[in-house]
């Protein structure tokens, strides 16, 4: 969505994306902005010297919450003479401020207009890539001595910028500006304060209570500081791989989220910058990822996730009794209703993998108390499962949207519109069923029994799941398995047909564990055989499929997340050597993006093309890709929790050489885990 | 009766919700109509409730319309959604609120998820 040479910089939901000068100016192609509480707070904010706009030098992203650019007058083509330097330096933490400096390096004393335009269009993150036309309320601006405040008015909801200078400046409705005399080598420099408020009628911001970091520059130092050092620490011959895992460990502090009205607790959001709020989906899968490392986000995601389970039928929202949660949005749209997010409920993973989520969480932490906590939203989920979920009545989880206006599609991961589909190409009717959801919901009924007969004093219940996850079991290998090809089908239609296209599906099936035994070898041939594995990751639709597209969104393109939740799978069912091929794929993609792994790429052939192709639209850092270096660091070590004991049994590639992971965090308290590259990979590729 | 005051009686009398079992503290809710404001107290002990009209200090403090506070005790309209239009506010601990959100009916006419019929649409 973005160009790469914009900046962004990020704490919680509150975010900036601008250009190399540091300058705003939003279009629908280039949606710019301060943006708060999924609202865009500055849609322009530029800056000039004597009416003239600035050229960067560079610009360093010094932190996920700060940048800086280095700038001077005028064009490109005559900066060369520049006797002016320029410095912005920002920082979002719940509010934003820019500190402008100008230097004078001429002999001669200089007198400059220095101004900093400001606009907004107060744009709900859903209407970015529109053009801004028709706001149902109003827009202003009113200049006060000392301040300038944008606003937006609809009925009781209204959004405000302030901006405010602590060097003396006249402000106009449309920004600031100043008077500044520079003997030669002097310097000036005033602080700009830009405030996102978000009022009620009693005039309290929905916010009050909410500042989890601290918005000083020096409190957000302090929190990444102690968030890194918490974290275990990993050592590597490879080159890159530490480098990875420390980029990674810094992104997902970038990406944690605090929602609105619960406590400061934080879990990962989606991704940045269109995607920095809860989905259920992307914030378990990332914490199932990450557990081994950073497990505090695994409670508080649950915690979260449950107080907001489904308790009522909502047909604009989709929520039942006992779903959880797909998206939480708070700007306009969700507000007024045009958009269902308040929150949504339509995804069938959602529910199913939070109960994975509670159960691996306990197997890491010992936090028997949550399990305890959590029993009736456990309870509920799978009430969900059983009861509302399956819409055809033959025992799996179907979909079907009730709000077809604004309600998604397809309610799995991949959710775009043509991700699921026949041999043929065509797609199937709803309601639709997708075989890696049957799957966690077979793994969600295994791990609840455990957790019944272990934690709930419920050994009945357990007897109970454990035989529906056996039927689930059979059933499943029964009316999903595609013959001709060796491999489980994509989807199912109402009537039974299967979607039997070739998909990374298959991978999420073994990591449920609903795969018969003696089938997993087909499996596990197909994930690292020509049709699906790229030499960098597994393709989401294989080669050779009618709509296979090596850029097509879910039909052709490598998730890192899905791959990684792949290599999982394929260690479960002791593939280890196929588990490590497809990881030290992800990881040496991941070298050509510093580490910090896009949403997706292209699925060309590894020989063809050399490097990874970023997916166009890609958002980045996105909280499951970060997560996948994590979970593939954790499958080829092979780190299980095992009777109360972290259990290590590494299968890494030659090439890997020796890996450390210092202080792993668990119910053991801190061990460490060594490991040495012994694999042989060529002998397996070829 | 309207159905602010029968939601109101109906959570006193069954004295406890399972719902906000893992709930404690007090939510007062202020009701505004011109200068006049009516009170509800509700104090919540691990999702044991006692309701009263009590001007009183709380954990919490919501306010809202009465016409407002009706259609969102009938499902009619919905809380997450009028807190985010600035229809309904909080001051204080917002995790109550969203706690006893969850115990508002949904839409009077919701049907639920459909169930699949073949032949039938």
């Amino acid at each position: 969505m973005a160009p790469s040479h914009n900046v962004r910089i990020l704490d919680g939901n509150t975010f900036v994306v601008s250009e190399a000068t540091g300058d705003i100016e939003a279009t629908p192609i280039e949606p710019a902005g301060l943006f708060s509480i999924d609202t865009r707070y500055l849609s322009k904010w530029v800056l000039t010297v004597d009416g003239e706009r600035l050229t960067a030098l560079s610009y360093d992203d010094l932190q996920y919450y700060e940048a800086r650019f280095f700038l001077v007058p005028g064009l490109a083509t005559h900066y060369v003479d520049a006797k002016l330097s320029i410095i912005r330096e920002r920082t979002v933490g719940g509010s934003f401020q820019e500190t402008v400096t100008i230097l004078n390096h001429d002999e001669k004393a200089v007198d400059l207009e220095i101004r900093m335009d400001a606009g907004c269009d107060f744009a709900d993150l859903f209407e970015v890539k529109d053009e801004i036309l028709n706001k149902k309320g109003e827009i202003y601006s009113e200049v006060e001595p000392d301040k300038l405040r944008l606003g937006y008015r609809r009925g009781n909801f209204i959004r405000e910028t302030i901006i405010s200078s602590s060097a003396p400046a006249r402000y106009d409705r449309n920004g600031l500006a100043y008077t500044v005399h520079l003997e030669p080598n002097e310097q000036w420099d005033t602080v700009i304060e830009v405030d996102t408020v978000a009022l009620g009628p009693g005039g309290r911001d929905l916010r009050i209570g909410l500042q989890l970091h601290g918005s000083e520059r020096v409190a957000l130092q302090r929190d990444l500081e102690e968030w890194v050092a918490k974290a275990p620490k990993v050592n590597s011959e490879h080159g890159q791989l530490a480098a990875t895992y420390q980029r990674c460990v810094i992104d997902l502090a970038a990406l944690r989220f605090s929602p609105l009205s619960l406590g400061g607790a934080t879990l990962p959001a989606a991704g940045l910058p269109w995607f920095m709020t809860m989905f259920g989906r992307d914030s378990i899968l990332t914490c199932l990822q990450t557990l081994p490392f950073t497990p505090d986000l695994s409670a508080t995601t649950l915690r979260i996730l449950a107080a907001l389970q489904g308790t009522r039928f909502d047909d604009f929202r989709e929520e039942d009794p006992g779903r959880i949660l797909h998206e939480m949005r708070y700007g306009e749209s969700a507000a007024f209703e045009e958009q269902p997010h308040s929150p949504y409920y339509g995804s069938v993973d959602a529910t199913p993998l939070f109960v994975v989520l509670l159960d691996e969480y306990e197997q890491w932490s010992g936090d028997v108390a949550l399990v305890k906590e959590l029993e009736q939203e456990c309870r509920q989920a799978l009430r969900w499962i059983d009861d509302y979920a399956d819409l055809v009545g033959n025992g799996y989880i179907w979909y079907e949207r009730r709000n077809t206006d604004t309600g998604l599609e397809n309610q799995c991961w991949k959710d775009s519109w043509d991700s699921i589909s026949y041999r043929d190409g065509t797609l199937p009717p709803f309601p639709r069923a997708t075989c890696e959801v049957q799957g966690y919901a077979y793994d969600a009924k295994m791990r609840a029994a455990r957790m019944a007969r272990e934690f709930w004093d419920d050994p009945a219940y357990a007897d109970q799941l454990e035989r529906q996850a056996a039927e689930l079991k059979e059933r499943f290998n029964r009316d999903w398995w595609v013959a001709d090809g060796g491999y489980y089908a994509l989807g199912l239609d109402p009537d039974g047909r299967q979607c039997d296209v070739l998909s990374s599906n298959i991978g999420h099936l073994l990591w449920s564990g609903i795969v018969d035994d003696d089938r997993a070898e087909q499996l596990a041939h197909h994930l690292v055989g020509p049709r699906l594995f790229t030499g960098w990751g597994v393709r989401t639709l294989a080669e050779g499929e009618v709509r296979y597209n090596p850029i097509g969104y879910h039909n052709g393109t490598v998730w890192p997340f899905d791959t990684s939740f792949c290599a999982w799978g394929l260690r479960r069912y002791g593939f280890a050597e196929e588990a490590a091929t497809i990881a030290n794929g992800i990881l040496d993609a991941a070298r050509f993006f510093d580490g910090r792994l896009p949403e997706a790429f292209g699925g060309y052939p590894r020989e063809q093309t050399k490097f990874p192709v970023e997916y166009p639209t890609a958002c980045s850092p996105q909280a499951w890709s970060t997560g996948a270096p994590l979970l593939l660091l954790r499958t080829m070590l092979g780190l299980e929790p095992h009777e109360g004991h972290l259990a290590v049994e590494p299968r890494l590639p030659v090439g890997m050489g020796r890996i450390e992971v210092l202080d792993i965090p668990g119910r053991w308290g801190r061990v460490d885990a060594f490991a040495r590259g012994r694999l042989d990979l060529h002998k397996l590729a070829t | 009766m309207d159905a602010t005051t029968r939601f109101f009686e109906d959570l006193d009398r069954r004295g406890y919700n399972p719902r906000l079992a893992k709930s404690s503290g007090a939510l007062r809710l202020d009701l505004h109509e011109g200068p006049q404001t009516t009170h509800w107290l509700v104090r919540i002990d691990r999702g044991n409730i006692q309701v009263s009209q009590e001007d009183m200090e709380a954990d919490t403090v919501v306010g809202a319309s009465p016409a407002l506070f009706e259609d969102l005790v009938t499902g009619r309209e919905n809380g997450l959604a009028a807190l985010l239009r600035g229809d309904m506010t909080v001051a204080g601990d917002a995790r109550l609120v969203v706690q006893i959100e969850r115990i508002f009916p949904g839409p009077p006419h919701a049907q639920g998820p459909h169930r699949y019929r073949k032949g039938v649409r």
